[in-house]
């Protein structure tokens, strides 16, 4: 199991755009792809996990990944994150 | 033979679209054999996921991305794992374990206190509405894809509506509210689709499949048509192309008068896509480009590189002629979820326009910033909306320069001598011209405001509808201002107002010296065919005469007799 932990930089928290692109990039990997933030445990590959959670900007978040992909997945994500997916 | 008011000329046939919510009973009952039902719930919503994925595939940018994140959820496993449970193990029929199940993830989403949060509530009751309509085996209907000669039938279309609307297959709207100016009505002149509104109970009268004929002139609307009927409109039909084919030759020609005065004569866009029409029907540039769409179309602020690519498509698209782009135009009366509005008793009086941009300036600025970048790609103009004080036209040009001086430390490329004008559609603003004209580069006067503002009557309000006219002579005498007032300080002024294609309001329009007329692209022609049979001399004693009236009944009456010349 990898973990690491980001902040999320998304002026609008985890909405929208960042939710879709991350459940999108998650679901490409075969291993289990959890976030752990505000005390709650996250499935990263289901939209409306993401979206409920209600995660706001500049929270920490810690990245689980569990998996024969694990690797590549974290690298992968943690990016994402920096990247603020994109926006 | 039914009638309504028509708002958008044209001879249209079609079979009836009816666009109405469907009123749905759910039974509660119990199954027998839970695993068959289980199939059931999942057939429907596979087929909720082929018609979004269809649309997905068809859909570009903004709408693309939006119907994607939602295509996602249908997707997400989380979302009906409380249907199956109550399929599975409380044995409900599908429908009602739907109604349940779909409800439980609403409410969650619906308690988060949170604009966008409510938004995807009413996304998930709206996929919740589509598997319920596919269980009873009913047909929904997707706008963006619609059979050939549609004629819509809706109690009003709303933006959304518009904005995914399958145009090239629409020969005719028909619906139940809405005046000459709300939305349906002008988005249906643009894209030339024959329209008529205020027919009561349509949505009840008309059937899905019903065969329709409309004339969007008078408002007429037949049910099943006879020969008789048919041959008639279809003779109107032939005219009216005729008429179409006669204006072809004004493509070529300048805007000028029998006695070679010159004007010009530009055209009001809501969206990039508009521009087609735009060039097909020659306009001299574009006199107003809305950009509100940019902001109402969207889950999100639109992004500085979103609007710069749209304003770069316009400006490239247009080379070397004029586009002038306004600023943010909206208020409490719009509902734009991110922007946080709140409700105002007096929306059109209220926190709205520049007054929102110029207390929020990190949005305006990246809208100014987005202009600035676009405007190394053709020939762009600043307007801003509302002014109603040479302050607030200070401050603005301020963040303007502000934003240049950015673009300059960041080595970004746009025109320096960039054009600033202002909107005059508050009174204040044209009794206050001669000062304004000084600190500008021009004047576009927004007579659908000017209107509202000068009579104290509200646009929409169908109750003293009968107050709001354009030949009000306060109203004429405003405009005068503007016009004299730009002309004080050697500027010039235009109008982007529905009047400012008014056949009747066009030769007072040129005898008070109106520089630039803005108007739908589908006026352009015919405009400048009127245009073109006046003698600006006699506009000019024309406009003195009714200068000096003091009834708006006789004004109308007076330029009736003008053209009937």
């Amino acid at each position: 199991m990898k973990t690491e932990k980001v902040v999320l930089e998304n002026e609008t928290g985890l909405h929208a755009r960042p939710a879709s692109e991350l459940a999108k990039l998650a679901s490409k990997f075969k291993c289990n792809v959890k976030i752990n933030a505000n005390g709650k445990t996250i499935d990263a590959k289901s939209i409306l996990s993401i979206m409920s959670a209600g995660v706001k900007a500049k929270t920490e978040i810690e990245i689980e990944c569990d998996g024969e992909d694990e690797e590549n997945a974290i690298k992968e994500i943690v990016e994402a994150f920096k990247n603020k997916f994109g926006e | 033979m039914f009638k309504g008011k028509g708002v958008s000329v044209g001879i249209g046939f079609g079979t009836a679209v009816v666009l109405k919510e469907q009123e749905r009973k759910i039974e509660k009952t119990t199954v027998d054999e839970p695993e068959k039902e289980i199939i059931r719930f999942k057939d429907a919503l596979k087929q909720v996921e082929e018609d979004t994925q269809q649309i997905v595939d068809s859909a570009t940018g903004t709408e693309k991305e939006i119907m994607s994140a939602y295509l996602m959820i249908i997707q997400d496993p989380t979302l009906t794992v409380e249907t199956e449970n109550a399929i599975s193990n409380l044995k409900y029929n599908a429908e009602y374990a739907v109604d349940i199940g779909f409800n439980s993830v609403i409410q969650l989403f619906e308690s988060m206190d949170d604009e966008y949060m409510a938004g995807r509530a009413r996304d998930i009751a709206d996929i919740k509405n589509r598997v319920l309509a596919k269980l009873a085996n009913e047909e929904t209907i997707n706008i963006s894809k619609l059979p050939e000669n549609t004629i819509i039938v809706a109690t009003e279309l709303t933006t959304s509506d518009t904005a995914k609307l399958d145009f090239k297959n629409v020969s005719g709207i028909i619906s139940e509210i809405g005046g000459t100016n709300s939305h349906t009505s002008i988005m249906a002149r643009t894209h030339a689709i024959p329209a008529i509104t205020r027919v009561e109970d349509a949505t009840k009268i008309f059937r899905n499949g019903d065969k329709i004929a409309i004339n969007g002139s008078t408002g007429e609307i037949f049910l099943n048509p006879t020969q008789e009927e048919t041959e008639q409109l279809q003779k109107l039909q032939k005219q009216l192309k005729e008429e179409t084919e006669e204006l072809e030759k004004y493509k070529k020609l300048d805007t000028r008068t029998k006695d070679d005065y010159k004007v010009e004569l530009v055209a009001n866009i809501g969206t990039p896509a508009d521009i087609e029409s735009v060039i097909k029907n020659s306009a001299e540039g574009v006199g107003l480009f809305r950009s509100e769409f940019l902001y109402m179309d969207n889950e999100n602020m639109p992004t500085e590189e979103e609007q710069f690519e749209a304003y770069k498509k316009v400006a490239e698209a247009m080379g070397d002629k004029p586009v002038i782009i306004r600023t943010l135009d909206v208020g409490g009366d719009k509902e734009i979820k991110y922007l946080h509005l709140e409700k105002e008793a007096n929306p059109f009086l209220g926190y709205r326009a520049i007054r929102l941009c110029l207390d929020n300036i990190a949005i305006f600025k990246i809208q100014l910033r987005a202009i600035l970048r676009a405007s190394a790609f053709g020939n762009l103009s600043i307007m801003f909306p509302m002014i109603s004080s040479i302050e607030e036209l200070r401050e603005a040009k301020k963040i303007l320069e502000e934003c240049k001086k950015e673009l300059d430390g960041e080595n970004i490329n746009y025109n320096k001598n960039i054009k600033t004008g202002i909107m005059i559609e508050i009174p204040s603003a044209a009794l206050i011209s001669v000062g304004l004209a000084t600190e500008c580069d021009f004047f576009s006067i927004g007579t659908n405001d000017l209107i509202q503002y000068t009579v104290a009557v509200e646009r929409g309000n169908e109750k003293i509808s009968k107050l709001y006219t354009k030949y009000h002579p306060a109203v004429i005498k405003l405009v005068k201002l503007a016009i004299d007032g730009a002309h004080s300080a050697n500027i010039f002024c235009g109008m982007c107002g529905e009047a400012a294609s008014d056949e009747l309001y066009v030769p007072l329009l040129v005898g008070l010296g109106l520089d630039e007329f803005s108007m739908n692209p589908n006026s352009i022609l015919k405009t400048r065919k009127r245009i073109g049979e006046l003698d600006r001399k006699e506009c000019e004693k024309l406009a003195n005469e009714i200068l000096i009236m003091t009834s708006a009944e006789e004004v109308e009456k007076r330029l009736k007799e003008f053209a009937d010349k």
